[in-house]
């Protein structure tokens, strides 16, 4: 429960309802999902991570970058504290993978190191507004909607700009410096009725597309995810991997309205 | 083979052709390896020719003619522990001992049964496509140092192209390579250029590159063009790197830069 007020109606305190949501591949088991999701109801931090399927151990990276991610206090929410804080877990992802025998290919996977998409985000409460703090680096993305209308996507604007070689958040240390530079980083703030939703890549490909045609699966998608119908939500992204609207990839859903 | 490349007295073409076959393999089980496991993405067939024709992977490898990847993974004829170089975080670089498998030696024997390798080619293939109609057609990677010794392989090299899947025909590309200092030609779109018959028969049974291929090809700085073949005449050691990069670069992954790691 959030204590702040809207700017407009200062009676009723806004509330953040959270709903998350993840579907492995088509044929594959929970636990070969590498999208993972972070959650902080305390600190109002949020955060989903999709590890890069051909890289060492990414499921892991994913899921330590998303959980971590919203333990830590204040969430690394610029270029730098960002920096300072993926080489932290990188060093605890690597030192898991000491001890362990590999095989020649297992341990060349392993010294490219681990790869995953990142979005993260913190509500805030100030007087009279409820701002939020996002950053990004990938193809994971922060979709702020308000009445219906897309405001923004972060990092990846329209669905046409999704490829197959996004930058991604790199265990190895060595890329640290090229890659968490271009991590994006933007702020701004919500009002009562706003959603924002943190999509992994493939989820966000297919929504922003839905957006951009005013398709009416974008609001059977928003209902199902808002009342927790998982079952008919997974029946949904099913029939539309089979028409080849959604790539078959991990979706991890996390939608924060704003009550 | 035995002899060097055209004007580089110190590589034997045996030698960089067989680091070059090993770094492919290399390469294909490092792209099909989720985590710790190799994932059956690619199968892969080896042949030599020269004085014999036949698999050129030894060992355990040897009893199948098409081997699954993960099985090329597990068994390499020897590991060899090599020292790369690499970044320490700080700055710095260290030497790391890195683990180098090896499948196949290298071998120059004999003389050039061009038309029995197509002919063992074409009876793997047939036998591969009954079994697996669908999907991505095979690749054939054909490397030479020499003109046909046993026969013109034209009829045999269509006859390779004109297998298919569901999704294609077999691709055949034609790498030559030669001791002489010769003028190179690259993925040429026609036959204007090619300085002999020898160059002309290789260029008549080398498939056009797809999409996919020519995206791989650009994006390595080769200069091919839509309608290019997938052929190569007097290529020098870096021309042989790329032709099996693109070879099998597949579905816009960005081809592996070996020479450069």
């Amino acid at each position: 429960m959030l204590t702040t007020r809207n700017t407009r109606a200062h009676a009723e305190p806004l509330r953040l309802d959270v709903r998350h949501f993840l579907l492995p591949k088509e044929n594959a088991a929970p636990d070969e999902c590498e999208d993972a999701i972070g959650i902080n109801e305390r600190t109002r931090t949020y955060a989903i991570a999709d590890g890069a399927t051909e890289a060492f151990d990414s499921g892991n990276w994913a899921k330590r970058l998303a959980g971590s991610w919203v333990e830590t206090e204040p969430a690394p929410l610029s270029i730098e504290s960002f920096q300072e804080w993926v080489a932290a877990q990188s060093r605890l992802l690597h030192e898991s993978w000491q001890g362990r025998t590999l095989t020649w290919y297992a341990e060349e996977k392993a010294r490219r190191g681990s790869f995953a998409a990142f979005v993260g985000v913190r509500f805030r409460a100030s007087e009279n507004l409820l701002g939020w703090d996002a950053i990004a680096l990938g193809d994971c993305c922060l979709i702020h909607s308000r009445g219906g209308s897309v405001l923004l996507s972060l990092p990846v604007a329209h669905h046409e700009n999704f490829n197959s070689t996004p930058l991604l958040v790199p265990s190895h240390e060595s890329m640290h410096a090229s890659a968490l530079g271009q991590a994006s980083v933007r702020a701004g703030t919500a009002e009562r009725g706003d959603v924002f939703l943190l999509l992994s890549d493939a989820g966000a490909a297919w929504y922003l597309k839905l957006c951009a045609d005013a398709s009416p699966v974008r609001a059977q998608f928003d209902s199902l995810l808002a009342a927790t119908q998982n079952e008919s939500l997974a029946e949904l992204l099913r029939n539309e991997r089979r028409a080849g609207a959604l790539k078959d990839d991990d979706v991890a859903a996390l939608r924060i309205s704003i009550a | 083979m035995a002899d060097p490349f055209g004007g580089d007295a110190a590589t034997r073409k045996a030698d960089f052709v067989a680091d070059v076959v090993n770094h492919t393999l290399h390469d294909l089980v490092i792209r099909c390896t989720k985590t710790e496991e190799v994932r059956n993405y690619y199968y892969v067939s080896i042949i030599g020719y020269g004085r014999t024709v036949g698999t050129a992977l030894t060992g355990s490898l040897s009893a199948q003619s098409v081997v699954p990847i993960a099985d090329v993974a597990d068994y390499p004829l020897q590991i060899e522990t090599r020292f790369k170089r690499m970044s320490d975080g700080a700055g710095g670089y260290v030497e790391m001992p890195v683990r180098v498998p090896l499948w196949i030696y290298p071998h120059a024997d004999g003389g050039t049964p061009m038309c029995e390798a197509f002919t063992r080619t074409r009876a793997i293939l047939e036998h591969w496509l009954h079994e697996h109609p669908r999907g991505f057609p095979p690749t054939v990677l054909h490397l030479t140092d020499g003109e046909s010794g046993d026969g013109d392989p034209t009829e045999l090299g269509r006859q390779i192209m004109s297998l298919g899947t569901d999704d294609g025909q077999v691709l055949l590309f034609n790498c030559h390579v030669s001791s002489r200092r010769a003028h190179k030609v690259e993925y040429p779109l026609d036959a204007a250029h090619l300085p002999d018959g020898f160059a002309r028969t290789l260029f008549n049974v080398s498939s056009t590159l797809p999409e996919n291929f020519l995206a791989a090809a650009q994006q390595l700085g080769v200069n091919a063009l839509d309608g290019s073949r997938g052929f190569i005449f007097n290529a020098d050691p870096s021309s042989v790197v790329q032709f099996y990069e693109i070879g099998t670069s597949l579905t816009g992954m960005t081809p592996h830069v070996w020479m450069d790691a």
